[in-house]
């Protein structure tokens, strides 16, 4: 049956999303506390490996927007694809102003 | 300038924790109470608290709506689509916010805080729609209905969203409040998505939750490029927040926030008091 086709599509997408969510947070957390270490045994790559977890952090919502492009796309949900598209553009803009 | 000692560490760590539990137990960014304490306790300058705050609703969001877009409750096609207008708003509000005296956004987030306080206050005394009728006749089934399973009344909830124009219109405020003040705007999205959408409140929490990392990056961009995000602290609150979150969505899942929603918001009218007085 379709819909349950459908079902399973959305499910897989879910997965993607949460997993683009989760390795970013877990990629900044790691630099914020390497970040740290670095500060507190006097390193002067402390404030560099911090500015990068920060980095990490501030970008998650754009890989995320990219998995939502992908997976509207593969869908074929073309409307949503673009909506995410614009989305993510925007977020590029708003780095660049 | 602040100072980094060992008890500001903590201070800073556990309000993060703190921050992070509201966002995750609440679906709130949290930046209703963060600039306020970032500027009011820690004497930060106006500009680094919003900016301090953007990144941590980002944490936030990002780690709650890995969560919730799990369980179904997050409407992506939905946040989508009210995402292009909130993230030209939030770009929006953060420019002007950057041209602004920060005694300016003091003043509008002090004024900003009393309309908050009041549609928390409705929140909690349940004068939103919690539930929805699914089937409205003649309503045309469009691409944004969904439906989640909600727990509380042990069934699939499904629900048609309307008014998507005036809806995007909206989110364009919400985004630049975002981008201006350092709040998500969830504040703005909840009710709007309830009450003009026709979204029950757990998924209008949910997408809402899903809408602010967007909208608060946006703004963040632009705030880290012009150098206003002050590193340290930001990373400490960071870590507090993401614990926070993580406890809060393991944790607290069940717990009943109406009544808590109450207390905030007279705590919300009590900040917004202060702030009036520091911002005049």
């Amino acid at each position: 049956m379709p819909v349950e086709i459908k079902k399973f599509d959305d499910k897989d997408f879910a997965k993607l999303i949460q997993r683009a969510l989760l390795a970013g947070v877990f990629l900044s957390s790691l630099l914020i506390f390497t970040g740290f270490g670095f500060l507190v045994s006097g390193s002067p790559a402390g404030l560099g490996v911090l500015r990068a977890g920060m980095l990490a952090l501030l970008l998650t919502p754009a890989a995320r927007v990219i998995m939502l492009i992908y997976g509207y796309w593969r869908g074929r949900e073309v409307y949503f694809a673009l909506a995410s598209f614009i989305v993510l553009a925007l977020l590029a803009l708003s780095a660049l102003v | 300038m602040f100072e980094f000692t060992a008890i500001n560490f903590l201070g800073l760590l556990a309000f993060g924790v703190f921050i992070g539990l509201l966002g995750s137990a609440m679906g709130m960014g949290g930046g209703i109470f963060m600039v306020p304490f970032l500027v009011l306790g820690l004497k930060l300058p106006m500009h680094q608290a919003v900016a301090a705050s953007l990144v941590a609703i980002v944490a936030t969001s990002s780690a709650v709506a890995a969560v919730n877009v799990e369980r179904g409750l997050a409407n992506i096609r939905l946040g989508i689509t009210l995402e292009v207008t909130t993230a030209l708003g939030s770009i929006a509000g953060a420019l002007i916010a950057s041209r602004l005296p920060g005694g300016i956004l003091q003043l509008l987030f002090a004024l900003i805080l009393f309309p908050v306080s009041a549609l928390m206050f409705m929140k909690g005394k349940g004068l939103l729609l919690r539930h929805v009728p699914a089937s409205r006749g003649g309503a045309k089934a469009s691409a944004f209905d969904s439906g989640f399973f909600d727990p509380a009344i042990a069934a699939h909830t499904p629900y048609a969203v309307r008014n998507m124009a005036p809806a995007s219109a909206v989110s364009f405020f919400a985004g630049s409040l975002s981008g201006l003040l350092g709040i998500g705007g969830g504040i703005v999205q909840v009710p709007l998505m309830n009450l003009v959408c026709g979204v029950p409140m757990k998924a209008a929490a949910a997408t809402s939750n899903f809408i602010i990392g967007v909208s608060a990056a946006a703004s963040a961009y632009v705030y880290f490029r012009k150098g206003l995000i002050p590193l340290e602290l930001t990373a400490v609150i960071v870590v507090g927040v993401l614990i926070g979150s993580f406890l809060g969505i393991y944790a607290l899942y069940r717990v009943k926030s109406e009544k808590l929603q109450v207390i905030f918001s007279a705590l919300t009218l009590l900040v917004g008091i202060k702030m009036l007085m520091k911002a005049l």
